[in-house]
């Protein structure tokens, strides 16, 4: 039904236009068939520029070679660590560099090894404090929502159908959930552990995870996946948690934000959802909710928290312009609809399935415009 | 909500809420309805899902219904509202195999009853769907409860439903907007005789003036 409005992944080596007509071919079957089919979301998903091919192009090698430089002093310049990072960062640098920039790795080398082993020991300290109390009267209306929910978080990848996975998402969510009560577990928070958990098994890993099996991994490694993965989360969540407290203010608040943004960046748009009377908050709400995760393939996320994570308040305000230039990304398609139902179907399934790197960059880079232009205009909303 | 009719053809448009607690049913229920389609997994819902469905329901009228599929998890109430309003009638949901989700439905349809009425104040027609049926049975005594709730809480009627064995899905739906069609006639007809009222009192003035 929809048509893509950009081609797909033009600029790609010759070498990869195999793999485009399948991704194509799995578009198309998508449409056409009833049957749900396995997209390689996550086969694709590191970084596909280099993910399954051997040669690295030239600037991607010499963009490797400043990770590895910066990371390499026994003091690493976040600045500039930062400064790299915000276009991207290569998957064989991606977990220590998520770790860096997330707060959770320490700058200063010589510390790492043991901040690691003592925030390893401090998770599986509140495991074996808490993860009793799960059927406990009061912690198991949680825990029932958690375990109903994770078979629910990644159903059409197949790897996250394993047991073990499974096991491990609900022990991170559970303690997440009861260190933070003034929340609790919301829904869409399930969603967020997923990017640091494939990021995190791609350090261990060299092949594609589609058909991983989880149990192949020794257990130690796994049991420190599971670690790294509760805390960087946890630091995610630390400066969003107003999104999930009661009544969800953050979200609230960050809609009506995009709303005037919206106004003040493509009036035109605006007026055209306001007259068929489309809200912000029936199709905003997941975008804050779940970090445009449901609207982008999973490979798209973790390039855009890559650049969250390198700009200052990423998760929290950066992600405001980066939903302002969504949805004006579309304009075209959404003036072509002309009554609500249409573009409310067009705005909950946003044909960003073939999307990749360069995509996201685009969009990050208006994003970025739009940051610059609308931050400091004095009518403008300010946080 | 309806539009003009032409040569006696008339198209209807109707907003229907799918409420529940989570993971009772309500987008499977949907998908069923919508596309004849069942996944044992899907994606939680953030917020709403929105589809359309269109029934010809005989040859001199079209309704179509936009469904609105809530998310269950309780945490906005405040924006139930925004959600809610203009709707013409609602499918409520529980499982059948989880008896506390019964208890959930009620909830929703006193939220639902708080947020909006219909334009005489009388509550929008709501349907209360026993779903995942295929699971279990609905013994006598369960049947003649839920008769008694339906009553007790102005429910037009409930139904067992199962949208993976695609029993009652259609009925259902039916039932409501054969109800929601009713309202809208009576709507019409009452807006009718209070043009004419006014007609009246107009010409009646009207006559005095000249």
């Amino acid at each position: 039904m929809w048509v893509s409005p950009t081609p797909p992944q033009k600029k790609k080596k010759k070498k990869k236009s195999h793999q485009v007509g399948i991704e194509q071919a799995v578009l198309h079957r998508q449409q056409s068939l009833p049957h749900r089919p396995v997209i390689p979301l996550v086969a694709r998903m590191a970084d596909q520029n280099t993910s399954g091919t051997p040669a690295m192009s030239e600037r991607e090698a010499s963009r490797l070679d400043k990770f590895r430089q910066v990371l390499a002093g026994p003091n690493t310049d976040l600045e500039e660590l930062r400064k790299l990072s915000w276009s991207g960062i290569p998957r064989q640098v991606r977990p220590i560099t998520w770790k860096l920039l997330s707060g959770y790795l320490p700058a200063n080398a010589e510390r790492r090894e043991s901040t690691l082993q003592r925030k390893r020991q401090e998770y599986f300290g509140f495991i074996e404090q808490y993860y009793d109390s799960r059927n406990d009267e009061h912690h198991q209306d949680t825990y029932r929502q958690i375990h109903i929910d994770i078979p629910r978080t990644n159903p059409l990848i197949p790897l996250f159908q394993q047991a073990s996975w499974q096991e491990i998402f609900e022990r991170i969510l559970f303690i997440w959930a009861i260190r933070h009560p003034a929340s609790g577990y919301v829904q869409g928070i399930n969603d967020l552990v997923t990017p640091f958990f494939v990021v995190y098994v791609f350090e261990y890993i060299e092949e594609e995870v589609e058909n991983f099996n989880v149990s192949s991994l020794q257990e130690e490694v796994l049991r420190n996946i599971e670690a790294d993965s509760f805390w960087c989360m946890s630091k995610l969540l630390d400066g969003i948690q107003d999104n999930y407290t009661f009544a969800q203010p953050g979200i609230q608040r960050k809609v009506k934000a995009l709303e005037e943004l919206v106004s003040r960046i493509d009036e035109t748009v605006h007026c055209h959802m306001q007259q068929y009377e489309v809200e912000y908050l029936q199709f905003a709400f997941r975008w804050m909710n779940n970090l445009l995760m449901r609207e982008l393939p999973l490979r798209c996320t973790i390039r855009l928290w890559d650049t969250y994570q390198a700009e200052p308040e990423g998760f929290s305000h950066f992600h405001l312009y980066v939903c302002a230039a969504f949805l004006v990304r579309w304009r075209k398609e959404i003036l072509e609809e002309k009554d609500f139902q249409g573009l409310m179907i067009l705005l909950q399934n946003l044909p960003t399935m073939h999307w990749g790197n360069e995509e996201v960059s685009v969009l990050l880079a208006e994003a970025y415009r739009l940051k610059f232009a609308f931050a400091d205009a004095p009518n403008h909303y300010k946080r | 909500m309806s539009g003009g009719a032409e040569l006696g053809f008339t198209e209807h448009l109707f907003k229907v809420l799918v409420i529940g607690d989570h993971k009772v049913g309500k987008t499977s229920f949907v998908k069923r309805y919508v596309k004849n389609q069942f996944y044992e997994e899907l994606k939680t819902t953030i917020g709403v899902d929105f589809s359309m469905k269109v029934i010809d329901w005989d040859s001199h009228t079209r309704v179509r219904l936009q469904l609105w599929d809530i998310a269950g998890q309780e945490r906005l109430r405040g924006l139930n509202r925004v959600f809610f309003k203009r709707s013409s009638g609602a499918l409520v949901v529980y499982d059948m195999t989880n008896g506390s989700t019964l208890d959930g439905a009620l909830n929703w349809k006193h939220e639902l009853d708080s947020q909006v009425m219909l334009k005489n104040g009388r509550p929008i027609p709501a349907v209360l769907l026993a779903n995942k049926c295929d699971e279990t049975k609905v013994c006598r005594r369960n049947a003649s409860l839920l008769e008694k709730l339906c009553q007790e809480k102005g429910f037009i009627g409930w139904f067992q439903t199962s949208a993976k064995e695609n029993i009652n899905v259609d009925e259902a739906a039916k039932f409501l907007v054969k109800h929601i069609l009713q309202n809208n006639e009576e709507s019409v007809k009452e807006e009718e005789q209070n043009m004419q009222i006014n007609l009246k009192q107009q010409s009646k003035s009207n006559s005095t003036c000249c």
